[in-house]
């Protein structure tokens, strides 16, 4: 895969590089957002194609504040297909809300520290860039403190499992894999969830976490806990 | 048992405290209404205004082409018939009105015609001001208003300036004939002295004889210009006198003149505490916000010393162990390696909550709203958060949101950690400029501001910006933090 990685630390730039490279793939680097903007922003055109994936930090410079959301969610909106991988420091579910506001297709949002479970990062990469959604499980645990409701507490303590994995962006066969039990189990759950969260279900996974996100983000939270 | 004295120490203590919104902002000092200052008009003031003649100079020279002269002349022409009306009133019904007074019967005319003084007076002093150009300012009369009728006829016939005002009419008919006569046989003598050659024809004058009659009647045209102004002087000053506002007016006047420079002083005075009660409060609570700030710097070293550092110094060893073991003991340094990524992780953890203590992301890229929704979703313990939006914070400071911030994530974790609550509240308004925070548990209470804890240091945040630190926590029945601070700190 061609990878176009956006990190100002040189020593996670290299890391990353070398772990990437390693795996066979062909790695770019760039310093910061605007240098990464500048080179993917373009038109495409048969002498200029997309990468099959963008990795980006969050912070970086010239104010070391959001650059690499902004600039994410901007090359986003250029090239609605380019695979995104966020990488923060912190995950912060506004963040997170505003990187899945369009299609959730090839999009990622991880916490920096899982870099270090190399796995989960090369699994990570490889979701993304074969069209799935990667949402950090700090995200979903965000949302879902957030969304503690009467209609949340209906589930049982397994489908909330079952939810937050579906909230991650993984299958059906992923959550029966994690969770150990059988893929029919887990079918069951999720109808179950879909029903009482009175979401219609989907014919794809993306749908299911998309439609799974605004439930959660945008259902009314304030002052209806008690 | 300390924690429940410490914590109802703390609960009033916006009343032991210096109350840190009570200094009112400074408000420039009233001025002063200048209709009192420039009340008393001198005599050079009149001297330069109706009569500059007797000044001397060029003034005295140009006397008769002066339109000082020409407006004394033209105050006499009119001047004459007001007060002829006026002064044969003064003279021949007011004397006769005291005698039938004396007789009991005259009062009530009196009372009339004492009352009439006021719109004379007025119509004098409209007058000279619209012929001479002088300002004479009114007397302040009696009033009592809806006192019995006796009382009004007393408050009449015991108003001085009421009396005074015949007084003028009487005088400045005298005074007014005198002008009279002057102007008219002064210039008229003159113009006749000086045209004598043309009709001299018409008598067996000789030249000689006819020039000094010339000659003195160029003279009475200088000399009556200066007559007349100098009549008109006198007119003012008698009308200033007498119409104008009395000297117990003039005292009157100083009297409220110093009563004013008093209160002046007093409010400068009220300004001066004010400011010196500032300005303890701004020491006190610049020395608090210093110390809070040391102790937050101690305990983030601590943090760092007692945490990540010794966590990353293990790390160290783990790793070197594992490099030692590798060849000789692949097993061994693979678990060696497996614990060391284990604690590279927690350290990582560790680090991240605590660079998000010292001030999260979020806050300043998304604001507090943001800010407090990551905080509640964290909270182990339940949060109701009821915060306004981005918009409705925007007018507040970073600073402000970050007191409000840092406020939150204390009141949270004792909640979480001390209190054993079972839900708090989070509710977040903007009013009048200030920002209001108010969390609530349910939890057991008693918390306390023991010296170097973060709810003491919290306060001195709030309060080096001028904000208000509210500590409700009765044992057993919930802890309540209300912190106010001014969006534009």
């Amino acid at each position: 895969m061609r990878i176009v990685i956006a990190e100002d630390s040189v020593l996670l730039l290299d890391g990353l590089t070398r772990l990437l490279e390693s795996e066979g793939h062909e790695v770019v680097g760039h310093r910061s957002a605007d240098e990464a903007v500048a080179v993917l922003g373009r038109p495409t055109g048969p002498g200029n194609t997309l990468p099959d994936l963008l990795v980006t930090d969050v912070r970086m410079p010239p104010t070391h504040t959001d650059e690499g959301l902004r600039a994410a969610v901007h090359l986003r909106s250029l090239h609605p297909t380019l695979p995104v991988l966020v990488l923060s420091q912190y995950v912060e579910q506004r963040y997170a809300s505003e990187l899945f506001a369009g299609d959730v297709r090839s999009l990622g949002y991880l916490l920096k520290d899982r870099i270090a479970d190399v796995d989960e990062l090369l699994d990570a990469v490889g979701r993304v860039a074969g069209g799935g959604t990667v949402i950090d499980p700090e995200v979903v645990a965000q949302l879902l403190a957030r969304a503690r409701r009467p209609v949340l507490e209906r589930l049982t303590a397994r489908e909330r499992e079952v939810l937050a994995l579906m909230a991650e962006g993984r299958s059906n066969a992923a959550i029966a894999e994690r969770l150990v039990v059988g893929t029919a189990a887990v079918e069951k759950h999720v109808t179950s969830i879909l029903t009482k969260l009175e979401l219609t279900p989907g014919a794809d996974d993306h749908r299911r976490v998309l439609a799974v996100l605004r439930y959660l983000e945008h259902a009314p939270h304030r002052g209806d806990l008690s | 048992m300390e924690n429940t004295t410490r914590a109802a120490q703390a609960a009033p203590a916006s009343g032991a405290v210096p109350p840190p919104d009570a200094p009112p902002p400074v408000t420039p000092p009233p001025a002063a209404p200048s209709s009192l200052v420039s009340r008393h008009t001198s005599l050079g003031d009149d001297l330069d205004r109706v009569a500059p003649a007797l000044r001397g100079g060029q003034a005295l020279i140009l006397a008769p082409w002066a339109a000082a002269t020409w407006r004394s002349v033209s105050q006499v022409a009119i001047g004459f018939f007001v007060l002829l009306l006026a002064g044969v009133v003064a003279l021949s019904v007011v004397p006769v009105f005291l005698v039938l007074t004396v007789l009991g019967v005259g009062i009530p005319l009196l009372a009339g015609v004492l009352a009439a003084t006021s719109p004379l007076a007025t119509l004098e002093r409209a007058r000279l001001e619209a012929q001479l150009h002088v300002r004479i300012p009114a007397p302040a009369h009696r009033r009592h208003g809806s006192a019995s009728v006796w009382r009004q006829f007393l408050a009449l016939l015991t108003d001085g300036r009421r009396w005074a005002a015949i007084a003028y009419a009487a005088v400045a008919l005298l005074l007014v004939s005198v002008e009279a006569a002057v102007v008219w046989a002064g210039f008229g003598g003159s113009l006749a002295a000086v045209a004598l050659p043309v009709y001299s024809t018409a008598t067996d004058l000789t030249p000689a004889e006819v020039t000094p009659w010339v000659a003195a009647g160029v003279m009475g045209v200088w000399v009556t210009s200066w007559a007349s102004q100098a009549l008109a002087l006198a007119h003012v000053r008698l009308a200033r006198a007498l119409l104008g506002p009395g000297q117990r007016g003039a005292v009157d006047e100083a009297r409220a003149q110093a009563a004013m420079a008093q209160e002046q002083a007093a409010a400068a005075q009220e300004r001066v505490e004010v400011a010196q009660v500032r300005a303890e409060h701004l020491t006190e609570t610049r020395t608090r916000a210093v110390g809070a700030a040391d102790t937050e710097r101690r305990r983030i070293e601590r943090d760092l010393h007692d945490g990540a550092q010794q966590r990353l110094v293990a790390l160290g060893v783990e790793l070197g162990a594992a490099k030692r073991a590798a060849a000789a003991d692949p097993d061994a340094a693979r678990d060696a390696i497996d614990h060391a990524h284990r604690e590279v992780k927690e350290v990582l953890a560790e680090l991240r909550d605590l660079v998000r203590g010292i001030h999260p992301a979020v806050l300043t890229d998304r604001g507090l709203d943001a800010a407090l929704s990551a905080l509640a979703a964290r909270s182990p313990v339940p949060v109701e958060v009821d915060v306004p939006d981005a918009d409705a914070l925007a007018d507040c400071s970073p600073a402000a949101q970050a007191a409000a911030y840092f406020v939150a994530a204390e009141a949270l974790t004792n909640a979480a950690r001390h209190a054993d609550a079972a839900t708090v509240r989070l509710v977040v308004r903007t009013r009048d400029d200030r920002l209001r925070l108010e969390v609530a548990d349910d939890g057991r209470g008693g918390a306390s501001e023991l010296p170097g804890s973060g709810l003491e240091g919290l306060r001195g945040r709030v309060e080096a910006l001028d904000g208000t630190f509210d500590l409700d926590s009765p044992p057993g029945a919930g802890t309540r933090l209300v912190v106010e601070v001014p969006c534009a700190s």
